[in-house]
């Protein structure tokens, strides 16, 4: 093994020019799947912080109340004793908040807009805190009854600015049209497609439009510390609650404003809980992240496809110079296996090397994207969420890259490497050159 | 025949060659014996390098049976006839073929790491003591590329000899040196030779078919004549080679003049 490792390194250093040339093309290709991967998980971890502060918790413990079988309001009235219960039941769970939800018009002197109208309680939302990025005005101000949060793109459309007061006009679920004032306290940065149809006010306020009592809610949303394992929580929560006393909805995976039209129809009347997670309620963004995964593995299995070629290329220009070395070593002694670890370890190591560089290389460029803070167009921001491109280089990421692209390399060696082992001793006596 | 390292038997050897078939060995019997110094010798397609691909392991008979050290190729695996090419035999190359990226002292290690029998220090002591001997000890950290043709050769006999095999067959070992270079590595093989080794090389030089102790002449496929030949052996060709003669070098070239007369190219060679 020592001496065919030595071998095949120096034979990668004799064959400067096609080594270097075929090293840096599966180095950049290393550097490129570490980067699109790395903006394909910063995009997921982005889209997941940011949607699961703004639209739903990780697992959310909601529902449906229907005061006549024809009507539907989707709140959990009395949730005090349910969010107890669930606080309980949940182990892992980093924050629990309640939050009241509804769909109505804001109207501004110059114009209006329909919008998410989303109750919180801004001191209990430490999530929340951290990822608005706010413009102009505080976040404290929703300590306050009758104010609000907007984001920049819904100040545009309006025309205000903070200190400017709006109408929340909203259909309670009594069927009656009601309205509220409030004061804008604060203009956040655009989160992507979310933020410019997102108000939000304090529960209270939500409450006073819907005519709700205080003890109805619109949601309790449950952040855990392994947001992977929603689904499991979410089913094990479920159970309990059921099991508990509570009715409950079978599971769909729908966001809850989907859900209206056929909870309308179903024949029962009071409160059924619905338990769901931030993947229900965000379809679009998991619809988003398979394209972008899609497009991902289709560009990276073209290159692959590429490089896959130019080694075999490369080692069968090899094992054509080589014929004679390769009789000769079979001539002595060497086995089948001997030539083919020869060609398959010349291959795996200009492979692991290369895509060690291009590694680096990834990791280096990251840095310098999520340090200088590349903007990204408007209608990207969109799906990443964001202003700033955000590379997310993370273990998984790196190790997949270099083991893809390592593995593709040797697969893609294993032909020629077997012709090679195969050819017959007797090529040794062929004329030199 | 307790010496016999080599023995062919009705050995044919035909290459398709589109819808002609060249016959390039025809009814070849060989015995080779321990400690020989035998030439093979015979104009350019005569089948020198046939014969010795056979006898190499690195080729098969098409007919007949080629037996080393008692055992018969034909009835070897690939496997195991590349272990018996690593263990029992040693090749000289008409092109050297040293391993251009190891060094002098790497290539004559090369058999040994393929054997696995030695450990470092004792692999080390076997090939210092080569280098000694074809007088390289201060090229060994040279590679191929930065030794002349005959320091070369010389690399590749250590080679050849390294894995202390029970035969060295060298394919024209002089063809790409020149004629002083040449009648050096000459002297050196017979040295060896002196020290043990067995050697088969084939050659279409007249100069080195001098120094050889056993002379085999091909032409077109055939044995001509092979000065080992006893003169019984001669009247009766069932019994081609005499395991008499072949017993030693020495009692071979005693037996061989009576013979000789009826062959006078190998009457003149000897
Ligand atoms: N691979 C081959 N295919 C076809 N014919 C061959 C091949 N090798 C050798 N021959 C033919 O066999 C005969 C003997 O060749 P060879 O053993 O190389 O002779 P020598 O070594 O004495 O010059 C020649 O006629 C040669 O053309
Ligand atoms: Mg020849």
């Amino acid at each position: 093994m020592g001496m065919l490792f030595r071998m095949a390194t120096r034979n990668l250093g004799v064959h400067k020019i096609r080594t270097s040339l075929l090293g840096t093309a599966i180095a950049l290709v290393t550097a490129l799947l570490a980067l699109l991967s790395g903006l394909f998980t910063g995009m997921q971890t982005t889209m997941l912080r940011t949607a699961t502060t703004l639209m739903t918790g990780h697992v959310n413990v909601a529902g449906f109340y229907k005061p006549t079988s024809g009507t539907v309001a989707p709140v959990v009235t009395k949730a005090a004793a349910l969010r107890a219960f669930v606080e309980k039941k949940t182990p892992g769970v980093k924050l629990i908040v309640t939050r009241g939800r509804g769909w109505g018009k804001v109207v501004s002197d110059k114009s209006s807009q329909q919008a998410a109208l989303v109750g919180i309680d801004i001191g209990a939302e430490v999530g929340f805190r951290d990822v608005v990025q706010v413009k102009t005005g505080s976040l404290e101000g929703l300590r306050e009854p009758h104010s609000c949060v907007i984001f920049q793109s819904t100040a545009k459309r309006l025309e205000v600015k903070v200190g400017d007061t709006v109408t929340l006009s909203a259909p309670t679920f009594r069927g009656v049209n009601n309205t509220v004032d409030v004061k804008i306290v604060a203009i956040g940065g655009d989160l992507g497609m979310f933020s410019g149809f997102n108000v939000y006010v304090p529960e209270a306020t939500i409450r006073e439009l819907y005519q709700l009592d205080p003890l109805t809610v619109g949601a309790i949303q449950l952040y855990v510390n392994e947001p992977d394992r929603a689904e499991e929580i979410a089913a094990t929560l479920r159970a309990d609650i059921e099991k508990a006393g509570w009715r409950v909805l079978p599971p769909v995976s729908q966001p809850f404003w989907r859900k209206f039209d056929t909870v309308k129809r179903e024949d029962w009347t009071g409160q059924k809980i619905d338990v769901t997670t931030w993947t229900d309620e965000m379809q679009f963004m998991k619809w988003t992240l398979a394209t972008v995964g899609t497009l991902i593995t289709i560009i990276v299995g073209v290159l692959l496809v590429i490089i896959s070629v130019g080694m075999m290329n490369a080692l069968s220009m090899a094992i054509r110079e080589r014929t004679r070395e390769i009789g000769t070593l079979r001539a002595i002694g060497m086995q089948r296996g001997g030539i083919l670890g020869l060609f398959v370890l010349e291959a795996a190591l200009l492979g692991l090397g290369a895509t060690i560089v291009g590694v680096v290389l990834a990791i280096g460029t990251a840095a310098l994207v999520n340090g200088i803070g590349v903007g990204v167009g408007e209608d990207f921001q969109m799906f990443v969420m964001r202003e700033t491109l955000w590379l997310e280089m993370d273990g998984g990421t790196v190790a997949l890259s270099v083991g893809v692209i390592a593995a593709a390399t040797i697969v893609a060696s294993l032909g020629p490497a077997w012709r090679a082992s195969r050819l017959p001793p007797v090529v040794a006596m062929q004329s030199a050159k | 025949m307790p010496d016999a390292i080599v023995t062919l038997q009705g050995v044919d050897k035909d290459y398709p060659l589109g819808a002609v078939v060249v016959r390039a060995l025809q009814g070849v019997d060989l015995e080779i014996d321990a400690g020989e110094f035998t030439v093979i010798a015979g104009p350019s397609g005569s089948g020198k390098t046939t014969l010795l691909n056979l006898i190499g392991c690195v080729d098969v008979a098409t007919r007949g049976t080629v037996t080393i050290d008692g055992a018969n190729t034909h009835k070897l695996s690939e496997r195991d006839l590349t272990r018996l090419r690593l263990h029992k035999l040693g090749f000289i190359f008409q092109s050297f073929n040293l391993v251009g990226v190891l060094d002098a002292f790497q290539n004559i290690e090369l058999p040994l790491l393929l054997q696995r029998d030695l450990g470092a220090a004792a692999r080390t002591e076997r090939v210092r003591g080569l280098l000694e001997q074809v007088g390289l000890t201060a090229f060994a950290h040279h590679r191929p590329g930065e030794l002349s043709g005959g320091q070369r050769q010389r690399v590749a006999i250590a080679r050849a000899l390294v894995s202390q095999p029970r035969i060295v067959l060298a394919d024209e070992p002089t063809a790409n040196l020149d004629s002083v270079t040449g009648a050096q590595i000459l002297e050196l093989m017979q040295a060896l030779n002196r020290t043990g080794t067995t050697f088969l090389f084939s050659t279409h030089d007249p100069r080195v078919v001098e120094r050889a102790r056993r002379v085999v002449r091909m032409v077109d496929g055939r044995i001509d004549s092979d000065s080992a030949m006893s003169p019984a052996a001669a009247v009766s060709p069932a019994a081609a080679v005499s395991p008499a003669a072949a017993v030693s070098p020495a009692a071979a070239l005693a037996t061989l003049t009576p013979a000789a007369a009826d062959h006078p190219a190998a009457a003149t060679s000897v």
